[in-house]
């Protein structure tokens, strides 16, 4: 069911004349914005009295050595520090050019990254925002987050604020299990200890190392939190274990709640009835 | 560590005393969130259990219907390490329970038969401090979403734990004589149509047996997934997955849900 955009809607008019308003003057001011932010989301940010400056990026790329991943015993550090380093500095990137903008922070960032056998590449891109009217006050530290503008409002309504993403990657190569241990285990029922452990152990690095950053941004805590893992494509016998989010404190002095209304969509019924399938 | 049961890589217990601390991970969303919390549950930590699994041989007969217990046991046993193993780490974080609970399998190219089993979810605890684990004095876990979770705590019903029946069976091939037999008319094919009860029962029942260890009053969110992950197209899994829940005896006031048009799609 899609219903066309009433614009003539009175609310509705009322938050294009709010957001318009804004817009000019920025305009006043001599610098234009780009964002990849939606209507809505720019509408959200507005009603928590913030705006989008700027797209920014930043972008990073680490070699790693020849023949790394071919073999080897416990963890494979140099990747580990290859992938720890390539979003350092790409985080590095994106808020210094958030805050050449005059942005106090930078979100909506999509993370992508890739672990390839001779390098790590990660790369960010975000739109840049600030407290309508900071203007070129220089923010005091400048925070990016992949939450979403809209997530971003939400919890700076609930109290919350932003301090950066954490990122914590671990590489461990999984010992071979020996031929014999292979052609006993052929028609068993039996937990691969050795795969099993391998995970555990990259995985334990890698959210150490995402809850120590955390620690050093000073959050209380880290929320949505994507986890990539499991064999690397190019080297079956190493499991990758990688996992970011953004780190969040309490930026009030306690937790305003939400309380949500509950609502029932009328949405799927009509989606459900397909006169088509009638034929 | 006194609880010698535990078997936990050391490791995971220093990373879990830390979360201690105060610090909270988390792969809640943003507004799952701020709904827990406004559950009354503070999140503590990200969990996971996984367990690599090979699963063993069991021959079929081409012409016969019946259930394959030993990949049944595999299936069965190699998501109770994953679980237990999450279970364990949210005890560990003194969590009353786990919410958003994923439970996933992963083929890789570790040879053949060996998969991933991983459950993945956030443990939560509740913030008047009076426990909310479950009959059995462990966390209770869930596969229900934050969204799913605030509004179960609505109704005055409360999660005990995630529960699963699990059935592999194989599903006989129709002969010649019998094909042949039906060609060009409408007909139920009552071999299939009674092999798919047959497991999909079998998956049920096995799940309601769990949620009765729980002493829980119902199953709510129940996914009946029906996978064949590598073993042919007559070999299936059928999965029963939900959430078992008790009344918890607190006063409730429904909200009166409000009607709305999304404007939307």
């Amino acid at each position: 069911m899609s219903a066309p955009f009433d614009p003539t809607a009175s609310d509705a008019r009322e938050l294009v004349r709010t957001a318009l308003a804004s817009g000019a003057a920025e305009r006043a001011t001599g610098a234009a914005t780009t964002s990849d932010l939606s209507i809505d989301e720019e509408l959200n940010l507005h009603a928590i009295g913030w705006e989008s400056v700027e797209l920014v990026t930043g972008y990073s790329m680490f070699s790693t050595p020849v023949g790394l991943w071919s073999w080897g015993q416990g963890e494979i550090v140099a990747a580990a520090q290859a992938h720890a380093n390539a979003f350092r500095m790409a985080a590095a990137r994106i808020s210094d050019e958030a805050a050449a903008a005059g942005a106090h922070g930078v979100v909506g960032v999509h993370v992508e990254r890739a672990v390839h056998p001779s390098y790590t590449e990660v790369s960010l891109i975000g739109t840049a925002v600030r407290p309508i009217g900071a203007g070129r006050v220089p923010a005091t530290r400048v925070f990016a987050s992949d939450l979403s503008a809209r997530d971003f409002a939400r919890l700076a309504a609930s109290g919350w604020e932003p301090l950066g993403l954490a990122v914590g990657a671990s590489f461990v190569y999984a010992p071979r299990r020996t031929m014999g241990a292979v052609l006993q285990q052929q028609s068993q029922n039996v937990e691969l200890a050795n795969y099993t452990e391998a995970i555990y152990s990259a995985r334990e690095l890698a959210m150490e190392r995402m809850q120590r950053a955390a620690i050093d941004l000073k959050g209380t805590g880290v929320v949505e939190v994507k986890i990539v893992e499991g064999p690397m494509a190019f080297a079956s016998h190493a499991v990758g274990f990688a996992m970011w989010g953004t780190v969040v404190r309490l930026a009030g002095s306690s937790h305003q709640n939400v309380e949500p209304t509950m609502v029932v969509s009328l949405d799927d019924a009509a989606l459900a009835f397909d006169a088509a399938t009638l034929e | 560590m006194t609880d010698h049961a535990n078997d936990l890589p050391e490791a995971t217990e220093h990373r879990l005393e830390e979360l201690e601390h105060g610090l909270f991970t988390s792969d809640l969303s943003v507004n799952e969130f701020l709904l827990v919390k406004e559950a009354g549950f503070h999140p503590v930590g990200l969990v996971m259990g996984s367990s690599i699994y090979h699963t063993g041989i069991q021959t079929r007969k081409w012409s016969q219907s019946q259930e394959l217990t030993k990949l049944t046991e595999a299936m069965y046993n190699a998501r109770e390490l994953a679980m237990n193993r999450m279970e364990e780490e949210a005890a560990e974080l003194g969590a009353d329970g786990v919410v958003g609970v994923r439970l996933d399998v992963n083929y890789y190219e570790w040879g053949k038969d060996a998969a991933e089993f991983i459950a993945v979810g956030t443990a939560v605890k509740a913030e008047d401090g009076v426990s909310r684990r479950n009959k059995l004095g462990k966390p209770f876990t869930s596969d229900l979403s934050g969204q799913d979770f605030w509004t179960l705590s609505q109704t005055g019903y409360a999660p005990q734990g995630l529960v699963m029946g699990t059935c592999v069976y194989h599903i006989a091939h129709r002969g010649l004589g019998q094909t042949l037999g039906t060609t060009g008319q409408n007909v139920e094919l009552p071999n299939f149509t009674q092999a798919l009860y047959e497991a999909r029962e079998l998956a049920m029942t096995r799940m309601q047996d769990e949620s009765a260890r729980l002493g829980a009053t119902g199953v709510v969110g129940v996914r009946l997934e029906e996978k064949s992950h590598q073993w042919g197209s007559h070999t299936i899994e059928f999965l029963a997955l939900g959430t078992a829940v008790t009344k918890t005896g607190e006063p409730v006031t429904l909200a009166k849900p409000t009607t709305i048009i999304s404007l939307d799609n």
